[in-house]
């Protein structure tokens, strides 16, 4: 496609992402836009030509956590909105925290739940819900929001990006056009916001092109989650607990949660940290035992499952944030590190980001100078916020569950005593995907796991679930860079744990006439990005595929 | 030539679906909606038209406040304006109520020509759109796959069974109900979104169309088909199984005779 034929548009800000980061930053923007109309008219500012854009069919289609929201943020943005729309934002407020350690058929229940787990005072949202309320938000202050359009990529311009390129609609799976193709946007913007979660696909390449990287690499949590309707009088709603041991044991790090919602819903979920040695270890299958401990199954019986999905999370926190400021863009919320680990929380860290990020466009932009070096006031007004003070006490925290559960506990204790240091800081990480062991040909293919159908279930009828869809005739959005190593090397070495670790059985290792080949049913991905992570030659790059394709989590 | 589209917002397909406590329509609280299938096409062969013959191309439909996403949807794909006749209640009217509220809310439009799907996606009564050609006065025809527009008059092509097709002749104005596949359908553009925040979308309640609600036809109960397939296994010496088998044959399935 050559560049001529593209038609471009140009606007102010272009924010890719319509999460709770990026869905704040357009907001604030609105609002410094609206407050200091004669600065703005000056710079030629207006929110009409502000841009959001999102790869799913509907705002919050891809918005899954679990989730239960600081409101610090959300106070800050809209300080009334604890008086006048509580209903919008919250399923219903916490009331009751409590924290298990399983083991297979036990429960104990910690005397006092850890300071970090406390949530008195929060919501339980759904985020799907959150995002949906926020962006009506946003439309009415003027601001267009793009659904069923991806940043596909960067337009590079100086030592930054100067907006992006939108996919391309109407390919047909060779990669040509169709009746109705449609070639991509250059979009244009002074400043371009990537705000596009864990491991965003146009993050990935920013950072690498200009080694933007943090001190540690990122590392990922993979969260999978199933919301049920369960017969009245099981859970009461606002009761949330936290859960660790089994089914992970003590070597994996992660934990399961169920929180009580109203109308007899439950949300729950487990998360497992993308760092297990085990290639063949499937988290899908590890959630789907974590509901036959008798604490959940208890609490699911006789009920049924509405929706199913799996997203990852960073988990690296301070020590992996990335430079998030470039010449003319700036990276903010998940894909920025900015998630508490340690409280499994980022949606207000995520939403406080995007805040500030909009305090720097704004002055920057009527400074008229967006370069890396006006941008950068964005990472002080970080390191000045309560966001630094929430995240640098836990800059060691994940690290320290390397050598597993119990000594994980122990460093966290002794980093709360010394403000975040231990005995090791700044600790250093790897890239999840080398904590795989190698099989090398050793043991055969573990079975996989079907389900009772009723309680627990395979990964197709999951996917059903997750409301997921593509069009059908499309290139392929999961690139293989050589399929080769998948049938020779992959399969010795690691024995393919593409098959595995996909919540959404994309990856199929087949047979035809006597030839091994990968099967890839990208119609199924769920967008959760653990492939582009946890492949062990690193050689799957997820790209946005045709816009609107995607899993529905209505609700989650 | 002005050309009515009628859209109708349905559950998005991808939704499993639960059914409401009452038993006569699924519950809405955990679902999307979007724009009911053979509808899309109906718009874009409006739009094609348009594109053609020059005019307008105004989109209706009843429903709930969501419905105005759709018709959001049918503006920034081009349609000229809107008009939604707000009714929170529609999913209790039958297609004639429903056909009696669009054949209001168009007669003083005087199109030329009305499109509507073929059937919808969620009720599938398939008859709205015969139905409104009545209430309307114009001639119609169904299930078609291609519209020529000649010197005031309609080549149309029309889908039989097994493969087989009709070409028929009909004067302007008149109603056409289309089957998908009729068109590849557009994808909307960044300014077609922008260009759809200022067209207009007129609100009439419904209840200022068509005052009662007296439906002609009710849904008794919506339900999931129930399962009758059963799967037994025979157990014991061959002997023994075999002559089970033989009065299963005769008895249950009966697919041998009994004498
Ligand atoms: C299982 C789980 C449980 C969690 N529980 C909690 C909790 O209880 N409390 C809490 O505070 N946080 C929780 N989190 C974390 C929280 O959900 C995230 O921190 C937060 O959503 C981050 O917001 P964001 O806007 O940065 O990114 P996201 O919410 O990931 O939003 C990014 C958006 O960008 C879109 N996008 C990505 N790439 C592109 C592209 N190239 N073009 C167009 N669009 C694109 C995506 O579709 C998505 O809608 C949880 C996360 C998970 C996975
Ligand atoms: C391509 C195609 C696909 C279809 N797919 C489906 C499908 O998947 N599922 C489905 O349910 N239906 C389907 N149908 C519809 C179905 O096959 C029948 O066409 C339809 O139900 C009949 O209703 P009608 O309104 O078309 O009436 P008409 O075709 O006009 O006739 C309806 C009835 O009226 C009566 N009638 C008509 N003329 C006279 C007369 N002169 N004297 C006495 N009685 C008369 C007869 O009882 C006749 O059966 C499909 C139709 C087509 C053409
Ligand atoms: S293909 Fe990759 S991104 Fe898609 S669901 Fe599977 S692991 Fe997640």
């Amino acid at each position: 496609m050559k560049p001529a034929e593209r038609e471009r548009l140009d606007a102010d800000v272009l924010i890719v992402g319509a999460g709770p980061a990026g869905l704040a930053c357009a907001l604030r923007l609105a609002q410094l836009i609206h407050a200091n109309r004669e600065a703005a008219a000056t710079a030629g500012l207006s929110a009409e030509n502000i841009y959001v854009l999102e790869k799913a069919r509907e705002i919050g289609a891809h918005q899954l956590s679990g989730a239960i929201l600081d409101p610090r943020a959300l106070r800050e943005l809209l300080p009334e909105f604890e008086r006048t729309a509580v209903a919008g934002v919250s399923d219903t407020p916490v009331r009751e925290d409590a924290v298990y350690f399983l083991t297979e058929k036990r429960a104990w229940k910690f005397p006092i739940t850890p300071p970090p787990l406390r949530n008195h005072g929060n919501y339980v949202v759904s985020l799907n819900r959150l995002a949906k309320w926020l962006a009506e938000r946003v439309e009415q202050a003027g601001i267009n929001l793009f659904t069923q359009f991806a940043g596909a990529e960067l337009i590079w311009e100086n030592e930054g990006i100067a907006g992006v390129i939108t996919e391309d609609k109407g390919v047909d799976k060779n990669g040509r056009p169709k009746a109705n193709y449609t070639p991509g946007y250059e979009l244009r913007a002074r400043v371009t916001v990537l705000a596009e979660g864990p491991r965003g696909s146009l993050t990935k390449t920013l950072v690498r092109r200009y080694g933007l990287d943090g001190l540690n690499p990122q590392v990922y949590g993979l969260g999978i989650k199933e919301l049920w309707e369960v017969p009245a009088g099981r859970i009461s709603p606002g009761f949330v607990a936290h859960t660790m041991g089994w089914p992970l044991g003590t070597r994996i790090y992660g934990g399961g949660w169920i929180y009580g919602l109203q109308q007899n819903r439950i949300s729950l979920g487990l998360v497992v940290a993308l760092e297990y040695p085990d290639p063949q270890f499937d988290p899908h299958e590890a959630f789907q035992k974590f509901k036959t401990h008798p604490l959940v199954r208890r609490l699911l019986e006789g009920g049924t499952l509405v929706r199913y999905g799996a997203k990852t999370l960073p988990y690296g926190g301070w020590y992996s944030m990335p430079r998030p400021y470039v010449d003319g863009g700036l990276i903010i919320g998940d894909s920025a590190s900015l998630l508490n680990a340690q409280r499994l929380k980022g949606i207000h860290t995520g939403m406080k980001s995007g805040m500030l990020a909009a305090e720097t466009i704004f002055e920057a932009l009527c400074a008229g100078d967006t370069s890396a070096k006006a941008l950068s006031a964005f990472q002080k007004k970080i390191e000045q916020s309560w966001i630094r003070q929430e995240l640098w006490p836990v800059r060691n925290f994940h690290q320290a569950f390397h050598g597993g559960l119990w000594s994980g506990l122990l460093h966290s204790a002794l980093q709360m005593l010394t403000g975040g240091r231990g005995l090791r800081d700044p600790w250093r990480t790897r890239p999840g995907h080398e904590a795989y062991q190698r099989l090398d040909g050793r043991g055969s293919p573990p079975p996989r796991f079907k389900g009772d159908g009723r309680l627990t279930f395979d990964r197709l009828t999951d996917v059903y679930h997750s409301g997921t869809r593509h069009e059908e005739d499309q290139p392929c959005h999961l690139i293989v860079a050589d399929p080769n190593i998948c049938v020779t090397r992959c399969t010795t070495e690691y024995g393919n744990p593409c098959e595995y670790f996909c919540p959404a059985a994309v990856y199929e290792m087949t047979e035809e006439r006597g030839e091994r080949r990968l099967k890839i049913n990208a119609s199924n991905c769920v967008h959760c990005k653990t492939c582009d992570i946890m492949d062990p030659y690193e050689i799957i790059t997820w790209v946005p595929p045709e816009g609107g394709g995607g899993p529905n989590y209505e609700g989650m | 030539m002005k050309i009515a589209v009628c859209v109708k917002q349905v559950p998005a397909k991808d939704a499993p679906l639960h059914i409401a406590p009452d038993g006569t329509w699924i519950r809405e609280t955990d679902i999307s909606f979007e724009m009911n299938e053979p509808d899309s096409y109906a718009l874009e062969e409006a739009l094609r038209l348009k594109e053609k013959h020059g005019g307008e191309v105004v989109a209706i439909s009843l429903g709930p406040e969501r419905a105005k996403q759709t018709l959001k949807e049918a503006l920034a794909k081009g349609a000229d304006r809107a008009i939604h006749i707000a009714d929170e209640e529609f999913y209790r009217l039958d297609p004639l109520a429903a056909a009696q509220a669009l054949a209001r809310a168009l007669e003083p439009e005087r199109c030329d020509l009305v499109l509507t799907g073929l059937q919808s996606d969620d009720h599938g009564f398939g008859q709205t759109g015969v139905l409104l050609a009545e209430l309307l006065g114009l001639p119609h025809a169904t299930i078609i796959m291609s519209i020529e527009v000649q010197d005031g008059s309609l080549r149309l092509k029309r889908e039989l069974e097994a493969g087989w097709f009709q070409w028929i002749e009909l004067p302007l104005p008149a109603l056409l109900t289309i089957q998908s596949g009729i068109n590849k359908v557009r994808y909307a553009t960044l300014k077609g979104i922008m260009a759809a925040k200022k067209k207009e979308i007129r609100t009439i309640p419904r209840t200022e169309l068509l005052p009662s609600l007296a439906p002609t036809q009710k849904l008794e109960r919506i339900y999931v088909p129930e399962k009758t397939k059963k799967t037994e296994f025979l157990q014991g010496p061959p002997k023994e199984v075999a002559a089970k088998l033989l009065e299963k044959l005769k008895h249950e399935a009966r697919v041998l005779g009994s004498s």
